[in-house]
């Protein structure tokens, strides 16, 4: 029998788990259910007949999806990479700063401050070239404005995330580093790095997914070219939904893109991230 | 409380009322620079001649996928708004074959009138359901000053380009719009044409994968890689790259639209403004000049509760007063053919009627199907893959012919076997 307490409990919570289903849990339901539809804005004739798991395996034989897939993953390894390192680096160094720490901080975030599809944009014309090779033409040199364009926006967050654990470590660790003889490096590794923990758990969840759902970028600098070089799920997806209008197909390749993302969150937290939202950092 | 729910009621109920007292006529299209400058006009003429109809502009998006998009959506709902709509050329079999546009027959239209190829675009199942507003056309644009004389085949036209590099130059032989995107199919067309191929057959099947095609794309790809009067940064251009090379002066030839005209022949903004002309994107052997066909058509939606009077605004403006003036303001073709003979036209354009003609009547249609843009988005992939170098020309083709015959089969729209 409930008593009355957890009743008043269950009956407080209930707006805003109300809300929770109305806005994210309803319409995930909805996307999964359409993906198990035959939907084609195009051909109102040919119905909405439900055709199992019939996209999935659509997608599953599509090497444009399968190309797809892979450079998400390979997009989101290298850049998470490189933004963690770089946001480290930045973190330690303005960290070590004395004076004038809040202006250079507000300098370090500028990057981050501008919208994405402008950095994108401003990256592109860097790269445009009118003579001689062409970046934008090569499958593999193509990645280099993105990624570059990726991590020079992102890699300020990461570094503010990282800043904020490294003011969070508490000096007399330090200190006692030093009396037991640690040098920098030691100190690095066995005091910095596990009190950072829960701050770069934090800033690759963080990075990890949205580098996996990356739209904007490769939009607006490749379009998902040469050919379909660059191109992103989210681009794929983009392109089956609303070039296409296959609604059906599309939402096959949401569920997709968020049941992997679903999955890095959770893996991340089950493997080195529980004490990052349990304990205080 | 109770008062002001009571005024909450009367508000909502008086909006509602007031709705369907007036009908509204609404016209979608572009509506910015000077095409919106010659629409507000327009309508403004058509109120004065019909003062019982109340028209009204809705301004949809400028950028083409953005306007589709809206109007999916809104014929999906079957929204009675807006009744006439400007579609682009390759919308019109999709949104007939849906159900969302008015078979335009029972209205007797001037056919006679037009330009056959921009008919054809607008015809499904052998019933007419929009009729063409403005033409454009695929034209070589050429500088009088680097070369001689235009081009009668593509093999002359490489000549040619490889011969203002090297004895003028200039930095470019040719330049087109090589980025993914829709342009690259139109320019596709364009080459594909010229050696004597299509993308489907009269019948609807899949021929992209010809000899024909192969020798197409080797061609354009060799404009970049083997004579090089082609620059490989054209692989990321669209029209307006290629419009400014040619503008500064880098390049011979130059495959745009008509738009570009204008543009290059203002002395304040170009440095060839006097030293250009224009004529058909040649054909090589055993094919034909051949234009991409774009433009927009007028259509009227199937769900609105008005077509009698859309139908008027539709025959206003395609009457040869509104054709001429929109080409004297917005520099856009008109369809008919009978324009082309008299004088007002001349007076209207900056390129000589005869020379546009000449290209309007070589103008093909980009396939006539209701997945076109699938199909479009397909060829893209395969032709910027063997542009890039990432396939040979025949591996792409038959790539995308497979991948299209695969998509033609899925939607049912597999042409009879005969």
């Amino acid at each position: 029998m409930i008593d009355r307490s957890s009743r008043l409990g269950w009956l407080l919570v209930a707006p805003a788990i109300t809300t929770m289903a109305a806005i994210a849990i309803a319409p995930i339901v909805w996307t999964i259910w359409e993906s198990l539809h035959f939907h084609d804005l195009r051909m109102p004739w040919l119905g909405r007949p439900f055709v199992g798991l019939a996209n999935y395996q659509e997608a599953l034989v599509d090497r444009r999806f399968r190309g797809a897939f892979i450079h998400t993953v390979v997009f989101a390894v290298v850049t998470v990479t490189l933004e963690l390192t770089a946001g480290l680096v930045v973190a330690l160094a303005v960290d070590g700063i004395r004076r004038a720490r809040g202006v250079i901080r507000t300098m370090v975030l500028l990057p981050w401050a501008i919208p994405t599809v402008v950095v994108g944009l401003t990256w592109r014309f860097m790269f445009e070239t009118q003579s001689g090779p062409t970046w934008f033409a090569d499958p593999i040199a193509a990645w280099v404005p993105i990624v570059l364009a990726d991590v020079w926006k992102t890699t300020p967050f990461v570094a503010i995330l990282l800043l904020a654990g490294l003011q969070n470590i508490d000096a007399s660790l330090y200190e006692a580093a030093s009396v037991d003889g640690a040098g920098p490096w030691q100190m690095f590794t066995n005091v910095t790095l596990p009190m950072l923990r829960p701050a770069l758990v934090v800033a690759f969840l963080f990075r990890a997914l949205d580098a996996f759902r990356v739209f904007d970028l490769v939009y607006v600098m490749t379009g998902g070219g040469p050919g379909t070089a660059t191109e992103p799920l989210a681009v794929y997806t983009f392109v089956s939904l609303l070039q296409n209008l296959r609604f059906g197909f599309g939402a096959a390749l949401s569920v997709i893109a968020f049941g992997t993302t679903l999955l890095i969150a959770l893996v991340t937290i089950r493997l080195f991230g529980r004490a990052a939202f349990t304990e205080p950092a | 409380m109770q008062p002001a729910w009571a005024v909450l009621g009367l508000v909502l109920a008086s909006a509602a009322c007031g709705a369907p007292s007036k009908r509204v006529l609404t016209f979608s299209g572009s509506a910015l620079g000077r095409e919106g400058e010659v629409i507000s006009r327009q309508l403004e003429r058509f109120r004065r001649l019909n003062p019982s109809i109340t028209v009204e502009l809705r301004s949809t998006p400028d950028a083409s996928d953005q306007r589709r998009q809206l109007y999916v959506q809104w014929l999906n709902a079957h929204a009675p708004d807006p009744d006439v709509l400007q579609l682009d050329v390759v919308w019109t079999a999709e949104f007939a074959a849906a159900g969302w546009i008015a078979g335009l027959d029972s209205y007797s239209p001037p056919v006679d009138h037009f330009v056959d190829a921009t008919l054809n675009a607008n015809r499904w199942n052998g019933r007419l359901f929009a009729l063409p507003w403005f033409v454009d056309v695929g034209m070589l644009y050429w500088r009088t000053d680097l070369v001689p004389h235009a081009p009668a085949t593509l093999e002359e036209l490489t000549m040619l380009a490889a011969a203002a590099q090297r004895d003028h130059g200039v930095p470019f032989g040719f330049v087109w719009q090589g980025a993914r995107y829709e342009g690259l199919v139109t320019v596709f067309l364009e080459q594909l044409g010229a050696h004597g191929g299509r993308i489907l057959d009269a019948d609807g099947h899949v021929t992209v994968d010809s000899e024909n095609a192969v020798a197409a794309l080797t061609a354009m790809r060799d404009q970049i890689v083997a004579s090089g009067i082609t620059p490989e940064a054209v692989l990321s251009w669209q029209e307006e790259q290629a419009r400014l090379a040619f503008q500064n002066g880098q390049a011979a030839f130059m495959r745009n639209w008509p738009y570009a005209y204008a543009l290059l022949n203002d002395p304040s903004r170009s440095r060839v403004s006097g030293r250009f002309a224009v004529a058909p994107v040649p054909g090589a052997a055993g094919g034909a000049p051949t234009a991409a066909l774009g433009g927009s058509q007028l259509a009227i939606n199937a769900f609105s509760d008005q077509p009698d009077e859309a139908w008027r605004l539709i025959e206003f403006l395609l009457q040869p007063e509104q054709m001429v003036e929109r080409a004297q303001i917005a520099g856009q073709f008109p369809p008919r053919t009978d324009l082309y003979e008299g004088e007002a036209l001349a007076a209207a354009l900056e390129i000589s009627p005869a020379a546009a003609l000449q290209v309007i009547v070589r103008a093909v249609p980009r396939p006539v199907s209701p997945v076109y843009s699938q199909l479009s988005d397909i060829l893209q992939v395969s032709l910027h893959r063997a542009l890039t170098r990432q396939q040979e020309p025949r591996a792409a083709l038959v790539e995308a012919a497979d991948a299209m015959r695969g998509l033609l089969a899925r939607v049912k729209l597999v042409p009879a076997e005969s």
